[in-house]
C-alpha cells in the first residue's frame, strides 16, 4: 500500500497535466492555472524545506566531528542569519538582505567563477595535447574558436570569425542537435515509463 | 615554504596579462557580427511603445558578464521608447535585474508603472513560464515593491504574452531553452536571447530552427552592441582584458604543446 498510493497518485497528475497541457478548454484552462500557481509553489516550498534541513544537519555533524568547523560554521550561520535579516528588514531596494546579496554574495560568486580562467589556463598548458588526430582537430577547433571570440580575430583575418561561425554552425550543431533529440526521446521514455508505474527508482528502489 | 610548480607560474602570468590589460585604457575595434545585428534589427524595427518582457534568468555569478549585454539591450529598448516588463525566473536574478532596469531607467528619464515595471521573481520557472501564457496577473498579482498589478498604466492591456511583443532572456544557463520550449512552442510568442558566451553553442540549434529569432552572447556580444548604439561601456572596455587572456591561452597551449612534441621526439630517438 506504501508503495501503490504513490503510484497511484503520480499516475492520476501524470496523466491530468498531459491533458491539461493540450487541452483549450476554460475549465482545463483555470484548473492547469491552479496548479502551476499553487500547487506546484507549495511542493516547491517542501523541497526547500526538506534542502535546508538536509543541508543543516549534514554541516552540524561536520562541526561535531570537527571537519572544516570553520567554513561549516559560516554556512550554518548563512542559512539561519540571511533569511533572518529577511523577516525583519524584507527583501527589496535597500535592505540589509540586498546589502549582504550585493556586497558579500555577488562578488563571491563572481570570484569563484572568475578562477575558472586560471584552472583553463593551467589545463591548456598541461592538458590540451595534440596526442591523436581526434585531439589535434579539437585542438584547431578550441584554437579558432579562442581567436575568433577576441578582437585579434577580426584583425589577422576576416576568414578565421567565418570558420569558426561553419565549426558553430554544421559540426558543433549537428553534435548538439543530435544530443537534444536523445535527451528528448530519453525525457519522454522515463516519464511515460513513470506515469505507467514501470519505473519505480524514484521510490527508493525496483521492488 | 611550499615549492612553486608550473602551474603557479602560469596563473600567475594570467593574473599579471589580466591587470595590465585592465590598467591599460585602449579601446580595440571590433566587427559586428551577423547574430549581434539581428538582435539589434529586432528591437530597432518593434514599433515605438512595444512591451516586452525582460527576464532575468541568471546567478550572481555571472554578473561580471552579464551586467554589460542586459545594459545594453535595456538601453537599446528604451531608446528606442518600448517599455518593459521585468521578471526574473532565478532568486539570484531578481535584485540584480531591479537595480539594472532602475539604473537604464533613470538614464532615459523613464517612469516607473508607465514605461515600466519589475514583477520580481516566481519559483518554479516552467510553472511559472506556462502561468503567465494564461494570465501574468495570476502569476503576478503584485510588482516586485508589492504593490497591485491593476495599479499600474503600463499593464492595464497586458494579460498574458498575446500582449507582449516579445521576450527577451537574459541567462547564464539553459533557463533560455525553457522560454522556447514553452512560451515560444505553446503560446507563440517569439524569444530572442542574451547569455553568456559559454552557453551559445547550446543555442545555436534553437538559432537554426527559428524557434530563437535572435541572440547576443558574451562580452564579445555587448561590445559589438555597444558599438551599434555608439555608446561606451564595460562590454569593450573588457574587451581588452578578454582578448589578452585568450592570447595568454593561445600561447599556453602551443607552449605546452612544443614541450610536449619535443619530449616525445626525445623519448622516441633513445
Amino acid at each position: 500500500m506504501a508503495r501503490k498510493i504513490p503510484k497511484i497518485v503520480c499516475a492520476l497528475f501524470g496523466v491530468t497535466l498531459f491533458v491539461l497541457f493540450f487541452s483549450q478548454h476554460p475549465s482545463a484552462k483555470s484548473l492547469n492555472l491552479a496548479i502551476l500557481n499553487e500547487y506546484f509553489q507549495i511542493i516547491f516550498a517542501f523541497t526547500l524545506l526538506v534542502g535546508v534541513v538536509s543541508f543543516v544537519k549534514i554541516n552540524l555533524k561536520g562541526v561535531e566531528r570537527g571537519e572544516d568547523r570553520p567554513y561549516r560554521i559560516v554556512s550554518i550561520l548563512g542559512v539561519f542569519v540571511v533569511p533572518l535579516l529577511a523577516l525583519i528588514w524584507g527583501i527589496k531596494g535597500d535592505s540589509p538582505f540586498m546589502w549582504v546579496f550585493e556586497n558579500i554574495q555577488v562578488p563571491m560568486q563572481a570570484t569563484v567563477f572568475a578562477l575558472l580562467a586560471f584552472f583553463v589556463a593551467s589545463a591548456s598548458f598541461r592538458g590540451f595535447r595534440a596526442r591523436s588526430v581526434q585531439a589535434t582537430i579539437l585542438l584547431v577547433a578550441a584554437l579558432i574558436m579562442l581567436i575568433s571570440r577576441s578582437s585579434i580575430g577580426d584583425v589577422i583575418a576576416d576568414e578565421i570569425p567565418q570558420v569558426a561561425d561553419w565549426v558553430r554552425s554544421y559540426p558543433s550543431m549537428s553534435a548538439r542537435r543530435a544530443i537534444l533529440i536523445g535527451i528528448g526521446l530519453g525525457s519522454l521514455t522515463t516519464s511515460l515509463r513513470v506515469i505507467i508505474g514501470i519505473e519505480r527508482t524514484w521510490l527508493g528502489g525496483d521492488k | 615554504m611550499k615549492k612553486l610548480e608550473s602551474r603557479h607560474y602560469v596563473f600567475l602570468g594570467l593574473f599579471v596579462v589580466i591587470v595590465a590589460a585592465m590598467l591599460i585604457n585602449v579601446k580595440l575595434d571590433i566587427k559586428v557580427s551577423a547574430e549581434t545585428q539581428k538582435m539589434y534589427d529586432y528591437i530597432d524595427s518593434l514599433p515605438q511603445g512595444s512591451v516586452l518582457m525582460v527576464s532575468f534568468d541568471h546567478e550572481a555569478s555571472a554578473v561580471p558578464e552579464i551586467k554589460p549585454l542586459a545594459l545594453t539591450i535595456l538601453r537599446h529598448a528604451f531608446k528606442k521608447g518600448h517599455r518593459l516588463i521585468g521578471v526574473s525566473l532565478l532568486a539570484e536574478g531578481t535584485g540584480i535585474g531591479y537595480r539594472l532596469m532602475q539604473e537604464t531607467a533613470r538614464e532615459y528619464d523613464k517612469v516607473y508603472g508607465r514605461d515600466l515595471v519589475y514583477l520580481g521573481f516566481k519559483p518554479q520557472y516552467i510553472a511559472a513560464i506556462l502561468s503567465m501564457g494564461e494570465s501574468i496577473p495570476e502569476t503576478f498579482p503584485e510588482d516586485y515593491l508589492g504593490r497591485p498589478y491593476t495599479q499600474f498604466p503600463l499593464l492595464d492591456s497586458v494579460e498574458n504574452y498575446d500582449d507582449v511583443a516579445g521576450v527577451i532572456s537574459i541567462a547564464d544557463g539553459s533557463l533560455t531553452t525553457h522560454w522556447i520550449e514553452y512560451a515560444r512552442a505553446r503560446y507563440g510568442v517569439t524569444v530572442t536571447a542574451a547569455v553568456a558566451a559559454v552557453m551559445m553553442t547550446t543555442y545555436d540549434p534553437y538559432i537554426g530552427s527559428g524557434q530563437l529569432h535572435a541572440m547576443v552572447g558574451g562580452l564579445r556580444g555587448a561590445a559589438e552592441y555597444e558599438k551599434l548604439l555608439k555608446i561606451g561601456g564595460s562590454g569593450r572596455r573588457g574587451m581588452l582584458a578578454q582578448t589578452s587572456a585568450h592570447v595568454y591561452v593561445i600561447i599556453m597551449i602551443i607552449i605546452g604543446n612544443v614541450i610536449y612534441i619535443a619530449e616525445r621526439k626525445r623519448k622516441s630517438g633513445a
